[in-house]
């Protein structure tokens, strides 16, 4: 890739993430409350992108994976715990992902987090192998 | 279900896609250098282009300026405030006859709950924010925002917010009724909120979560940077009025709203989850009541304060003396903001509480009338004697503290238990706070928009269409919520659609003649608000540019502030040729490029 400067690099008082952290953040809240399966789990994915994104522009990070790879975990850990609480074990089954409010949202939410331990893994072990 | 999944799915992937490609295409996040590393860009230093913004809309919505994100919360309540007027004056065209005259009872109830919400929490929370973004920075001279960042992420959430909001009726048209606005009221009552099984009320309330959370944001960064971004000049002896009363807000909301979000998830899951906070067999609907209006008193002045503090930094501008009693205003903002967490069960005293608690309830409400009557004197105190200066903002500032008077004094009233048993529920309440948060808090952000009007446009207003839209403002104003205090006292309840009651209740014709007088009241402010509106929009295009950095002569008091020096120096370092939207975009760095 050519190293062009990016936008935040060009202006200093311009961020293209502010947006998307908002964006992501309403997206999952409609889709998690609402219990749209899908939007939760891109809204999420994109919450937690962004997230990763303006901390390593900001400089709070050196690289955004580690970061995309922590949202997910802290995701996945919050569905479970809250499946283990509040769905009784009996139903904490893939048939029954669709049935039941609580559980279908967790699933999201978990699916979300699942994703983000995938991409963040990924991007990283990219990262490294091609430097 | 399973084929709407599926296009939800491939919708929100293009979404997300697209969002990527867009950010490979703006940003290239391999450049980032950390900030120990002085900031400076990596790559090749020629391409940098040395501008403060890129062009076009892409710097709106990349922006992390705090003067740009003010004037982005500006258009948003404007806009906001735009619509909300709307609502208001369907409201007051349904009330001219008894049975009704435009709406149906559903329609009715569902823009009264949007006007209250639109007007308090996208209109009001918003336009100060507007100000405290463009000028807190430059009045305590500080270079931004403590977390530039933040500050753009709390405004991008206002966007979604609003649509939630207002979801129910893009939504009711193209879902046959099945989602239709919320019907709660502003103030969400459980049984009602959680009963209502319309998905309208649950995108409203996410809505509302979403502007909570956005307005948390905001405050934290407002502390922080009244706390630490200060210019060394600027200590808690010479700060500002208006950063006071912003620090003082700041800190309302830091409390207040968090627990507006939880309230707001509880009654979600309540609404979703099948929990039982709010039910009977729970929580019980009453601890909804206390957990909003634990919020909502506190919300009050919230919205207030910061207005007060507009009045009280420009007021004495226009009367040539400083600010009476400076002090005492500070104190009476730090008080107000104390005592606001103790007042919230006035608003219960008709539930059926305990009557020892109203007692002490009352007793608190009574007392805050103390700070805010020592704000009202040392206003009056201000003009008394001073060389008045009738311009726009002076007269909005004048205008509220008259109108601040009456909704006060209207509150002292509502304060006592008995005349609240007696008043509780009728129009009289709703007069009472329309004083309040039209003709006061409305009226102050005016002020302040004329007021600052030169240094966010680099130009001045129509000062006729200016004193149209006071006195517009004000004469409606004064008829159309004077009118419901009279209409109050005939005993007429608030809220309700039509009042086709039996003359025995009350006296009909009176009631049907002081809703008329009301309704035209809102014609003469609804006139006014087009004054402003063409004023602002033309002028901003079209009027002269200010060419004196002290439009308003403030000099000659010592009066002028960090902000109009700050626009003094910006005038200076621009000269004729030179872009002129550069004078609200600060410029400093590419005036020093170009200077080298």
């Amino acid at each position: 890739m050519a190293e062009e400067p990016g936008l935040s690099d060009q202006y200093p008082t311009a961020s293209p993430w502010p947006l998307f952290v908002a964006l992501g953040l309403a997206l999952s809240e409609i889709g998690v409350f609402v219990g749209l399966f899908p939007v939760a789990v891109f809204g999420l994915i994109l919450f937690g992108g962004s997230i990763a994104g303006i901390l390593t522009e900001s400089g709070y990070a050196e690289r955004p994976w580690p970061t995309l790879l922590g949202v997910g975990v802290v995701l996945i850990i919050l569905a479970a715990a809250f499946t283990l609480w509040q769905v009784p074990v009996a139903d904490i089954a893939l048939s029954n992902v669709g049935t039941g409010p609580l559980f279908t949202r967790l699933v999201a939410v978990a699916a979300a987090g699942a994703v983000m331990i995938a991409m963040g893994g990924v991007a990283s072990v990219m990262e490294q192998t091609a430097a | 279900m399973v084929a709407g999944d599926i296009v939800l799915t491939g919708l929100m992937a293009v979404l997300l896609v697209g969002v990527a490609a867009l950010l490979t295409r703006v940003e290239n996040w391999r450049s980032y250098t950390p900030l120990a590393g002085g900031g400076a860009v990596t790559g090749d230093e020629t391409a940098v282009i040395n501008r403060e913004k890129p062009a076009g809309i892409i710097r709106w919505l990349t922006t992390v300026d705090h003067k740009d994100i003010g004037l982005l919360y500006g258009v948003y309540a404007v806009i906001a405030f735009a619509v909300g007027g709307i609502m208001a004056m369907l409201i007051r065209l349904q009330l001219v006859t008894p049975g009704g005259a435009i709406l149906s009872n559903n329609a009715y109830n569902s823009i009264l709950t949007s006007h209250g919400i639109t007007m308090l929490f996208l209109f009001g929370t918003p336009i100060i924010a507007a100000f405290a973004n463009y000028f807190i920075p430059l009045l305590i001279g500080a270079d931004d925002m403590a977390f530039p960042r933040i500050n753009a992420i709390a405004f991008w959430l206002l966007p979604p917010a609003a649509l939630l909001i207002w979801a129910g009726f893009f939504l009711a048209p193209v879902t046959e009724n099945m989602i239709e606005p919320a019907r709660t009221a502003w103030t969400m009552y459980a049984p009602l909120s959680v009963e209502q099984a319309n998905p309208g009320v649950d995108l409203m309330l996410l809505g509302l979560h979403l502007s909570g959370v956005a307005a948390t944001m905001g405050a934290i960064n407002f502390i922080a940077t009244i706390f630490t971004e200060r210019n060394e000049e600027v200590n808690w002896a010479n700060l500002d009025i208006f950063s006071w009363t912003i620090l003082t807000q700041s800190a309302l909301i830091l409390f207040a709203f968090p627990l507006l979000g939880s309230a707001i998830v509880m009654l979600l899951l309540d609404r979703n989850l099948q929990t039982t906070f709010f039910a009977v067999e729970g929580g019980g609907p009453l601890l909804w009541q206390h957990l909003f209006w634990f919020f909502g008193h506190p919300e009050v002045y919230i919205l207030v304060l910061p207005p007060m503090g507009l009045v009280s930094l420009i007021l004495p501008k226009f009367s040539g003396r400083k600010l009476f009693g400076f002090k005492f205003v500070v104190y009476s903002t730090l008080a107000i903001g104390v005592l606001s967490f103790g007042v919230w069960a006035h608003h219960m005293f008709s539930t059926g509480m305990d009557p020892r608690l109203r007692a002490s309830f009352m007793a608190v409400s009574l007392a805050i009338a103390i700070p805010s009557a020592v704000k009202t004197f040392n206003w009056i105190t201000t003009m008394w004697n001073g060389r008045l200066r009738l311009t726009t903002p002076m007269l909005f500032c004048i205008g509220f503290v008259s109108n601040f008077i009456i909704g006060g004094v209207t509150g002292v009233f509502l304060a006592s238990i008995p005349v609240d048993l007696i008043l509780h529920d009728t129009y009289y309440v709703v007069g009472h706070f329309h004083y309040i948060v039209m003709g006061a808090i409305g009226f102050a952000a005016f002020a302040g928009i004329y007021y600052w009007f030169p240094i966010f446009t680099g130009r001045m207003y129509q000062r006729t269409l200016g004193k149209a839209h006071f006195w517009f403002s004000m004469i409606g104003t004064n008829i159309t919520f004077f009118a419901m205090l009279a209409l109050g006292y005939l005993g007429m309840p608030r809220r309700y659609a039509t009042y086709q009651f039996d003359g025995a209740i009350a006296p009909l014709t009176q009631v049907s003649t002081f809703h008329q007088l009301a309704t035209v009241g809102a014609l003469i402010l609804f006139i006014g608000q087009l004054f402003f509106v063409w004023n602002i929009v033309q002028s901003w295009l079209e009027g002269p540019k200010v060419e004196d950095g002290d439009p308003w002569n403030l000099e000659r008091d010592g009066m002028l502030d960090r902000e109009f020096q700050w626009f003094e120096e910006q005038l200076e370092a621009d000269s004729p040729e030179k872009d002129p939207s550069l004078l609200a975009d600060g410029g400093q760095e590419e005036q020093d490029e170009d200077d080298s």
